[in-house]
């Protein structure tokens, strides 16, 4: 006999059991090995005469006289196999770089493979009430609910006191905004996740040297991109299996929300925006009201379109069922999909390295009216959390940790994925990308120097390292750079360097004609409830019309269910942001 | 006196189970109090705000638990049945065979799917009934167009319990086969002796055997009857099936571990239990009277 207790409950609770007692091994280990001499004496009889003596950047990077422990919860990608033999994730090179500049011990209490188990694990860990000091939440749910339920410390006072130099410059990049993602009610209880703006800017990807083969120009606008399409699958451009459009997965949608605002690989919102629609955005109408874009008839003719496309056969049969979205796209049976900027290159390696010659470009999507609308992401959607209950001195600890990943991410040894790193949490300019394209053309031009990016401390940390690279992977001539002016044989630099200089060209060169904010990107009090109900509907209607099999008119219907059934609460709620 | 000495040693071996027990069912009970409450993690099961019985209310108002509920029990039962009655037809088929070699080979080979897990097993059935997967390409050969089986609603439950019985229907024979060894060899060799040909031995003396097994498991896997089986159903489906397969465990998922409602996730959780409860209660009680069992 099978028993049925409450099952999810008794999970809870082992979660919570499992959590109680683990770690404390490991403490020993660090210990004896932080009798290492440091080479940093400056810094280090400094904290040893205590505090008060120190500000600014010199607080933000201080040593600590006595060895400090920092609980984290981890999430680990099992796929990855950069660590050395003999290192493990609580002892590599980045926590001995931790405990021998800063005298911290990372203690790992647990980890979770990177997807849903991490998800999961965050939250029963949240749900048992027992955070570890720090971890790294992937969505802004797990932060504010952890934070209304009082779980979180306030960070406020000694974030300001130790950011760094560096850590300021690019909190402001955003004008604010990084703050109050990161705040709770006012009060900042979370490192915010602060990535390039590019990230939600979804752009075209198309094989260029499929489109040179047939002789065809490069799609501009929506039908277009429709012809191209075609032209690729009766020409079995990528065999007999052709996919004229890839789309999302079962796992994946087909266009980013507000709640989710970037990195929407194989989602359709290029298309989306060049209909002028905005779905899944909360959007001003200018006069006081909000409009859920979801709703509206430009979000309706353009699923119409969709569903066109799908009955001729031009966008991936399987569509929404698919295990995964890079599948067609890696295994080089797709010509079209959109994303943003490092979809190609570090978003689909395996395409290269199946066909060396798959000359990925990326381009804009033009209205009909030649125009570039894009919807535009929040800051950051990850979170560095700290339990309530952790002391003072493993606060600045963390926030050190974060100072210093920032300062030193570039100089590290990326052979060990810097994914080990604890509490990774990643802060850049918000123009990082662009800034990079711009400098690297410099020096692959030789207008400058890769010396001249040798600032410590700058704005952009990567710079530098990736501009003593660029020469090294891309060949001239350097005009309309192609897949055959860059050398793989250090894939790594390759794939990153592919996704600066094409993905983000269109980003970087040519403008927007409108960028769209959501009113809101986080979740208001009656989505808590209700919003989970709301987007099971919303993904079904979407899916089942672009599928053929609902019908356009099922639209209307799921608008005034969406309504009734908490939307108009919701939008109501929405449209009180706007008046503050 | 004599005799309770004699046991020690038993309770001893109890132990383990005991302490298992007590660590992952009984403790965890506690848990069910969320249902009642606006459950706040930090201000923990004791003093949260109790909110009586407003998370069964708002569970049964939202539009999707009624559907949740009718899919979970269909694919249930759905699966109740044909894991009874697949393993049984193929068992006496099996039975039936007279190259043992042969049949020990088989039996092996029908039974290793239960040993996949569904993460492995569904992307195995995402690709044999793909768009280009063996099933599309064999209907292409009678001239039929390609169908997208897995974002099909209609046939979702079916394809659910269909590969569900496929993977365990070898697993679920060994309890059979095992009864069917029991069965006395004198009574067929007396049915044969009044003439009785194959099928009326069949029909005639190894079904009326195995009678009390079917129903026993027929009985006790009542208990089941919300039990769709989450990992098969949550690595399967997606959008497009949620009308006829999203079920209890998936909701459940969504709702407390990505929605964190954990309230609402808990009273759901609670509904299932206390239902499996009655019904375990009720096979419990018919398994007694039809097939004479009882655990306790």
């Amino acid at each position: 006999m099978r028993r049925n207790m409450a099952t999810l409950l008794s999970v809870v609770l082992l979660g919570l059991s499992l959590t109680a007692c683990s770690g404390s091994n490991e403490a020993s280990n660090n210990l004896k090995a932080s009798s290492n001499p440091t080479s940093d004496t400056a810094t280090n009889t400094k904290s040893n005469t205590e505090t008060p003596a120190l500000s600014g950047d010199d607080l933000a990077f201080s040593k600590f006289p006595k060895p400090v422990d920092v609980h984290i919860g981890m999430v680990v990608d099992p796929t990855d196999k950069t660590l050395p033999e003999g290192d493990s994730v609580s002892n590599n090179q980045y926590t001995r770089y931790l405990k021998e500049k800063y005298n911290i011990n990372v203690i790992v209490d647990w980890t979770a493979a990177t997807g849903n188990d991490f998800k999961q694990k965050v939250s029963l860990t949240i749900a048992s009430g027992k955070l570890p000091d720090g971890m790294v939440v992937d969505d802004r749910s797990f932060m504010t609910k952890a934070a209304s339920s009082g779980l979180l410390y306030d960070i406020t006072d000694l974030f300001q006191q130790y950011q760094s130099s560096q850590v300021k410059d690019i909190m402001a990049s955003t004008e604010g905004r990084a703050m109050e993602n990161a705040s709770y009610k006012g009060r900042m209880v979370a490192l915010p996740n602060i990535t390039v703006d590019t990230d939600g800017v979804h752009v075209l990807w198309i094989r260029k040297d499929w489109l040179d083969k047939l002789k065809l120009p490069v799609p501009k606008t929506l039908s277009d991109i429709e012809k191209t399409a075609k032209a690729f699958i009766d020409n079995k451009m990528g065999g007999n299996k052709t996919i004229g459009i890839a789309g999302p997965s079962k796992n994946s949608f087909p266009y980013s929300t507000f709640l989710v605002s970037s990195n929407n690989m194989g989602g359709f919102d290029p298309i989306f925006g060049a209909m002028d629609a905005y779905p899944g955005y909360w959007l001003d109408d200018g006069n006081g009201s909000v409009t859920y874009g979801t709703l509206t008839d430009k979000t309706k003719q353009t699923l119409a379109l969709l569903a066109d496309w799908y009955k001729k056969g031009l966008i991936d049969p399987e569509v929404g069922t698919r295990d995964n979205v890079g599948d067609p796209i890696n295994a080089n049976q797709a010509g079209i999909f959109f994303g943003p900027w490092w979809n190609g290159g570090y978003g689909n390696g395996d395409s290269f390295k199946n066909d060396p010659t798959a000359n990925w470009q990326a381009y804009p999507v033009y209205s009909d009216d030649n125009k570039w609308n894009v919807h535009m992401k929040t800051t950051g959607s990850t979170y560095t959390v700290i339990s309530k209950n952790a002391k003072p001195d493993v606060v600045k600890a963390i926030l050190i940790m974060n100072n210093a990943l920032v300062r030193d991410e570039a100089t590290f040894d990326l052979s060990v994925n810097v994914g080990w790193y604890p509490l990774r949490n990643v802060m850049a300019a918000a123009n990082e990308t662009e800034y990079e394209y711009a400098e690297l053309l410099k020096v692959l031009k030789g207008e400058t120097n890769p010396e001249d990016y040798n600032k410590p401390n700058s704005l952009y940390k990567l710079m530098y390292a990736d501009a003593k690279k660029v020469k090294n992977v891309i060949k001239p001539p350097f005009e309309d750079l192609n897949v055959s002016n860059f050398s793989t044989a250090n894939f790594g630099d390759f794939q990153r360097l592919y996704s600066i200089m094409i993905g983000d060209r269109p980003f970087t060169t040519i403008p927007i004609d409108k960028k769209v904010y959501s009113v809101t990107y986080n979740q208001t009090e009656t989505m808590e409830t209700k919003w989970a109900n709301l987007k099971k509907m919303e993904d079904e209607t979407v899916l089942k019309i672009i599928l053929g099999q609902a019908s356009i008119d099922s639209f209307d219907k799921f608008v005034k269910n969406w309504k009734a059934q908490g939307g108009d609460e919701i939008t109501a709620e929405v449209a009180g942001f706007l008046k503050k | 006196m004599k005799k309770r000495g004699h046991e020690k040693h038993y309770y001893l071996m109890l132990l383990p189970g005991m302490v298992w027990l007590v660590m992952f069912s009984i403790v965890p009970m506690f848990g069910i109090l969320m249902a009642f409450q606006n459950y706040n993690p930090g201000a923990g099961l004791l003093k949260s705000e109790w909110v009586g019985l407003d998370n069964f209310k708002y569970m049964f108002q939202l539009n999707d638990s009624r559907t949740v509920i009718v899919n979970t029990f269909i694919i249930a039962v759905g699966k109740i049945v044909f894991n009874l009655l697949v393993p049984l037809i193929f068992a006496i088929l099996l039975n039936e065979l007279r190259s043992m070699r042969y049949k020990k080979l088989v039996q092996t080979v029908v039974y290793l799917p239960h040993f996949l897990s569904w993460v492995i097993m569904s992307t195995i059935v995402i690709g044999i009934f793909g768009y280009y997967g063996v099933v599309n390409t064999v209907i292409g050969m009678f001239g039929y167009d390609p169908k997208l089986f897995m974002a099909d609603a209609g046939i979702f439950r079916q394809l659910v319990i269909g590969t569900d019985v496929w993977k365990e229907f070898g697993f679920n024979a060994i309890i059979y086969l095992a009864a069917l060894t029991g069965i006395n060899p004198n009574l067929y060799e007396a049915a044969a002796i009044d003439g009785a040909n194959r099928w009326q031995l069949i029909r005639q003396v190894t079904l009326p055997a195995l009678t009390t097994t079917v129903v026993l498991l027929g009985v006790l896997s009542l208990g089941n009857v919300l039990n769709a089986g989450f990992d098969q159903v949550y690595n399967l489906y997606n959008p497009l099936v949620y009308s006829t397969g999203d079920i209890l465990d998936t909701w459940v998922y969504r709702l407390g571990l990505q929605n964190l409602q954990f309230s609402l996730a808990t009273a759901a959780g609670l509904f299932k239990s206390a239902v499996s409860f009655v019904l375990i209660f009720i096979s419990y009680r018919l398994a007694y009277h039809y097939a004479d069992y009882t655990v306790f």
